[in-house]
């Protein structure tokens, strides 16, 4: 229901740009969930699946990560940097180096501003999102300078060599293994917050933080913990984008009308942190994604649409647990009389 | 004297710089105060930097231009108000929503105006905001030029400053704007209209933002650029926490991060081969993050800060 006023919204907008919503969403719907435009779908909802399992986890605990967008760059750059180092060794060894260089090139991003937030109380918000442009001005600044491309006259790193590049799973189209291990973070990232101890004192952690502190649940080491999963999912994100669909790193891995790092928050609140709604939610909003360039492409209607649809579905999700709880209450206190 | 004139333009440009981050930093202190934050103060200098753009593209009016400006972010905020004091939604959420929102909504419009491709020369406007001599000071040497010689907006920004210290500080609506801000409920209880208060606060603030918005695009620069606030809200929001939500301690803070902008402005201008472009512009943002981290520790803002509130009556 409420996705549906934000669709009806976004053709408010449309209409008054002077064009056809009914063609418009035909082609975002064709380009998003047609049999033929699925494995693209899936593709782009990989990363932003990682990034928001990560988020997930140090959402858990009240701990706003907003710096998944950095984190993500520097993990695909690191990815990039160590696949040119390893082109000589056999895929099956260097791969895993590569995917695990690139979690922690994520993880260490997120340190410094979860450090400072266990040790001092730092607000992690402004921190890591003050993180989010150091760290593509850095990776702009590596792109442009040590590692360019000399036969490329964009800031981009070679080609990786292709015995590195994820393999693709289903003959005929761009599904590859980065995809598929997106996904199988779904289980682990569940079993992890619902089925250990860890899960349990995050939880605890989120909720009260003073009864945490009675219960003597180290919330300093948890802070840094969490955050580090986080990052080390949103590096590892960043390292499937680049072995998986770019080949390389340049400058515009995210979508820039809805960054992988930002959408991702999205996505995390939107599967109220629970990891299968989560990869439900990550597929629709990657639909959203793919199925708005496609209407970009055929129906003329520019990107900056996806983001406005994505914002408005987010909001309106948020205004329907009000409504809902509301209801709810008022129910109750029928019921109650 | 060049390396003193070049020592002036500094200074001038950080003087300059500082009016948007001051205006959205003062505001913001008066909305936290008040135990809302305001992440989509954001959104709001962009979309005012948009619409400033926008008019003043098409009336050649920069006063309609600030006008629409302040407006436009009015009713971000408005918005944004009705969802987290009405709906009494989560804060951060819904300001990086918003956030997402006015990015899309700015450049979709953009390009629903102006063609579906950014071209090589980006549309411009002729005239950007001028600075204001004031009689007889501005003749003084050195500091004269650098002091009195700003757009008009940036004397209002000093004087918006002061005003909200002395209304915060020595009012009694200051009284109980903080009040508000360290417990809702109990204001509440002692007949003050929490909601009424916040609202009519982060209307302010929205209009404010707008209108620090617009120096980007009419005043800095002469043409509107795709999130072209850079973040520039949220560092003011992190200018809020090392000022202590105090709007005059946030005037230093807002100097300084101005400073550390135009310091960095200069050094690409100068092209030091030895010092990459990309090291300069993160400037700001990594001495914001070090100053937050030595001045910033375990300070405590309002009590109430970022917390949804219903009203029980």
């Amino acid at each position: 229901m409420t996705i549906g006023i934000a669709f009806l919204l976004g053709a408010a907008i449309i209409v008054l740009a002077g064009r056809n919503p009914a063609t418009a969403y035909y082609w975002m719907f064709r380009g998003a969930f047609f049999p033929s435009a699925l494995p693209e779908t899936l593709i782009r909802a990989a990363p932003l699946l990682l990034v928001s399992l990560g988020l997930a986890v140090a959402f858990t605990a009240k701990i706003w990560n907003i710096g998944a967008e950095g984190q993500l760059y520097i993990g695909g750059m690191l990815a990039a940097i160590t696949g040119l180092m390893l082109k000589d060794l056999p895929a099956p060894l260097a791969m895993p180096i590569i995917f695990l260089v690139a979690g922690l090139g994520g993880a260490a991003w997120a340190f410094l501003p979860a450090f400072l937030r266990a040790k001092y109380e730092i607000n992690e918000i402004i921190t890591t999102l003050m993180l989010n442009y150091v760290a593509i001005y850095l990776v702009s600044y590596l792109l442009n300078n040590p590692f360019k491309d000399p036969l490329s006259q964009f800031p981009e790193t070679q080609t990786l060599p292709e015995h590195l590049w994820a393999p693709i799973l289903v003959p005929g189209t761009r599904l590859h293994l980065g995809v598929l291990i997106a996904f199988l973070f779904v289980p682990l990232v569940f079993l992890l917050l619902r089925r250990t101890g860890f899960g349990l004192k995050l939880e605890v952690l989120g909720a009260n933080p003073k009864a945490a502190k009675y219960a003597g649940v180290p919330s300093a080491l948890l802070i840094v913990q969490a955050m580090l999963v986080s990052g080390f999912l949103a590096g590892l994100a960043g390292g499937i984008e680049v072995l998986g669909v770019q080949h390389k790193m340049r400058l515009g891995i995210s979508p820039p009308m809805s960054p992988y790092g930002f959408t991702g928050i999205a996505v995390a609140l939107l599967g109220f942190l629970n990891p299968l709604l989560i990869a439900l939610t990550s597929v629709f909003l990657g639909g959203v994604i793919n199925g708005s360039m496609t209407m970009h492409r055929m129906a003329g209607i520019p990107v900056g649409m996806a983001g406005i649809i994505q914002a408005l579905i987010i909001i309106f999700i948020l205004a329907s647990y009000f409504v809902e709880e509301s209801l709810l209450q008022r129910v109750l206190r029928g019921w109650k009389r | 004297m060049i390396s003193s004139e070049l020592i002036q333009g500094l200074f001038y440009s950080s003087i300059a710089f500082m009016t948007p981050v001051l205006l959205v930093g003062v505001a913001e202190v008066m909305v936290e105060r008040s135990g809302v934050l305001n992440l989509c103060v954001e959104g709001a200098m962009l979309i005012g930097a948009f619409s400033a753009f926008m008019v003043a593209y098409f009336t050649g009016s920069l006063g309609l231009a600030i006008l629409a400006a302040g407006l436009s972010g009015l009713l971000l905020c408005l918005l944004f108000s009705f969802l987290v004091i009405v709906l009494a939604l989560d804060q951060m959420v819904t300001g990086l929503a918003i956030n997402l929102l006015t990015v899309g909504l700015t450049s979709y419009l953009y390009r629903a105006c102006f063609g579906w491709y950014v071209s090589p020369v980006p549309p411009h406007i002729e005239n950007v905001l001028q600075p204001l001599k004031i009689p007889i000071l501005s003749d003084l040497p050195i500091v004269g030029d650098v002091l009195f010689n700003h757009v008009p907006l940036t004397y209002f920004a000093l004087l918006f400053a002061i005003l909200c210290w002395w209304l915060l500080f020595k009012t009694k609506l200051g009284l109980k704007i903080r009040a508000i801000g360290e417990d809702p409920q109990i204001a509440e209880y002692l007949g003050i209209n929490v909601n009424l208060i916040r609202f009519l606060l982060l209307l302010l603030e929205g209009f404010i933002a707008g209108i620090a918005g617009s120096l980007l695009s009419i005043a800095f620069y002469n043409m509107f650029l795709d999130n072209m606030t850079q973040g520039r809200g949220y560092i003011a929001i992190a200018l809020v926490i090392l000022a202590r939500w105090n709007p005059l301690l946030l005037l230093g803070g807002a100097f300084f991060f101005s400073f550390i902008d135009a310091l960095q402005l200069r050094i690409q201008a100068i092209g030091f081969t030895a010092f990459p472009y990309q090291f300069a512009l993160m400037m700001p943002y990594l001495f914001t993050i070090a100053v937050l981290a030595i001045a910033g520790r375990r300070v405590k803002g309002p009590a109430s800060l970022a917390k949804p509130f219903k009203r029980v009556r």
